[in-house]
């Protein structure tokens, strides 16, 4: 007790020791609180390393440039760090962007590509097509006109104008690569548990393998097997593998330090797959009266014919239904994320009003941070719970027998 | 807002990493680990079964060889007493046995007592008789001249002790 104690005055104290350093920080200008938070939620070419603003774990960007070939380069040579002295005397490093330039044919500037800044492709890296001086101008011109740095069609890179082009870009980023991660964690749990069992025969798993082996049961016997019955064992590979993977990048996403820290289930693409997943599988093993029930309902004729009005709002039910999971399961990691970088945040914005209240709203933030994060593990277990439990009742509501539907709600009554 | 707007790349390897890992874990994972899970609970279900059932049997058991201790001392019981009735039986009859045959013995003795007095008084009245005679002829040659006068004497004098 008295260790922990110890590590967390610690910390504190080390919280405290950094003020100086964002507080000149601050002076220069107001805390970006929005920046701050989109910037840590959102995905990237890199992958932050602790206490340091510059930089970033190197990871591969693979670009399809306008003539169809492929590019693949380290996301380093994105940037270079130079040293930088600040009015105070002070230098540290910074990440000075640069052109990245591949050689083809002997010439040495073949493809250039650059992360965008001034774009419409913020934050993404853009192939920069070759410019002529009169098009130059005419961007200019149009940014005057329209009062806005950000050009369509143009990249400003280093106070100039360049015609840019979007590339199909499937790049290792900081997301895909944590996804990886997470995937390799759940091959490695799952297969560890079924070694132990090659191992050890019909001893049950204690500690760690026996957590997992209560969630497998928990999801399998709880959710799966008593929703779906004598069709659970088709279904549960898929919905258990949703179940742990969503569960491994929910907590994954929680971890502040390298392999976690990737808002993965607060991206709304990770989620549009899993909800495109669950629709599909839903609508592959739809049974005869699944698509009876779609498109010719158990409701008065006028209300199907000549006006489908009750096919519309069934198929479009199909839709919603898988859309409610995906968006549910984002808003809720990310909106978890962006209370507690909310909450973080706090200290930086109240650091400007002197010690004492910054002193406070550390130590307040830092105790509601813990306890949001807290319930964030509780809400990543949730949420890979309700995401499971929903699929599995979509599917069960499309294979189920009529004759099963009417005895069970009978059972019921 | 880029939040709001999926991303291509990451769903393209979205996509490929989830169906990676659902094909593995469909294949090596999920199957082992229910099939395992649904094999122990059955087991143990079997397990608490067979315990049941030897539970069950024990008592069975011990009732049953509650019941033969007591069938045996029951029957015990009734051989100790069917035993003290024979005894008893045996007994009786033993002794009406017993005093049969004496009764026969004392019968025979009787007869053969009657008989040889009957015969010891044959053989007296033989002996008398011819003791008579002796003495009567004796008599007799002495007091030969009345032959018709003795004769008479005698026999009147053997009827007076056929009398007696």
């Amino acid at each position: 007790m008295r260790k922990k104690l110890a590590i967390l005055f610690s910390i504190i104290s080390v919280l405290f020791l950094s003020f100086p350093a964002f507080a000149s920080e601050g002076e220069k200008g107001k805390v970006d609180v929005k920046g701050n938070i989109f910037h840590h939620l959102a995905d990237g070419y890199g992958w932050e390393v602790p206490f340091s603003h510059t930089y970033r774990i190197p990871l591969p960007v693979i670009v399809r440039a306008e003539d169809g070939s492929w590019h693949c380069f380290s996301s380093g040579r994105l940037a270079k760090y130079e040293e930088e002295t600040n009015a105070e005397g002070k230098t540290h490093t910074v990440a000075v962007p640069q052109i990245v330039d591949i050689e083809k044919d002997g010439n040495p500037q073949a493809y250039r590509f650059v992360l965008a800044h001034e774009s419409k492709h913020k934050d993404k890296v853009v192939q920069l097509l070759p410019t002529s001086p009169a098009d130059e101008a005419q961007a200019e011109q149009t940014a005057k006109a329209q009062n806005d740095e950000i050009v369509d069609g143009y990249v400003k890179f280093d106070g100039k104008y360049y015609k840019e082009y979007k590339p199909f870009d499937i790049s290792i980023t900081k997301n895909v690569l944590a996804l990886f991660i997470a995937a390799a964690l759940v091959t490695w749990m799952v297969m560890g548990l079924v070694r132990f069992y090659s191992r050890n025969g019909f001893k049950a798993p204690r500690k760690g393998m026996g957590f997992l082996e209560l969630c497998v049961d928990f999801i399998y016997t709880g959710v799966i097997k008593s929703t779906l019955g004598a069709k659970a064992t088709k279904f549960a590979p898929y919905l258990l593998t949703a179940f742990f993977f969503i569960l491994v990048m929910n907590l994954l996403g929680l971890v502040v330090i390298f392999p976690g820290g990737a808002n993965l289930t607060g991206n709304i693409a990770i989620t549009l797959v899993l909800a495109v997943m669950t629709f599909v599988v839903t609508n592959i093993n739809g049974n005869k009266h699944y698509w009876k029930e779609i498109f010719w309902p158990d409701v008065p004729l006028f209300l199907k014919f000549p006006l489908p009005i009750m096919q519309i709002i069934e198929i479009f039910g199909m839709f919603t239904k898988p859309a409610a999971l995906c968006v549910r399961l984002f808003a809720n990691m990310m909106g978890g994320h962006m209370i507690v970088l909310t909450l973080t945040l706090l200290i930086f914005i109240f650091a400007v009003y002197g010690a004492a209240v910054a002193g406070v709203s550390t130590l307040m933030s830092l105790l509601f941070s813990i306890f949001m994060l807290l319930l964030d593990v509780l809400v990543s277990f949730i949420q890979a719970y309700v995401f499971t439990l929903l699929s599995t009742i979509f599917i069960s509501m499309a294979v189920e027998e009529h004759e099963d539907h009417h005895k069970t709600v009978e059972d019921m009554a | 807002m880029e939040l709001f707007t999926p991303d291509f790349g990451l769903v393209f390897w979205m996509f490929v990493a989830f169906i990676i890992l659902f094909l593995v874990l469909a294949k090596w994972g999920w199957p082992a680990i229910i099939k395992q899970m649904e094999g122990r609970a059955d087991a143990i279900d079997k397990g608490v079964e067979y315990a049941r059932e030897a539970k069950e049997q024990l008592d069975n058991a011990k009732q049953s060889a509650q019941q033969v201790i007591d069938e045996a001392q029951a029957r015990q019981a009734d051989i100790l007493r069917e035993a003290a009735k024979m005894k008893s039986q045996i007994i009786e009859e033993a002794k009406k046995e017993a005093s049969e045959e004496a009764r026969k013995v004392m019968e025979q003795a009787k007869v053969s007592i009657e008989q040889s007095r009957k015969e010891a008084e044959l053989q007296f009245r033989n002996e008398v008789s011819k003791f008579s005679l002796d003495i009567a002829e004796k008599m007799v040659r002495g007091q030969l001249r009345n032959d018709e006068e003795q004769q008479k004497l005698v026999s009147k004098m053997l009827d007076e002790i056929e009398k007696n």
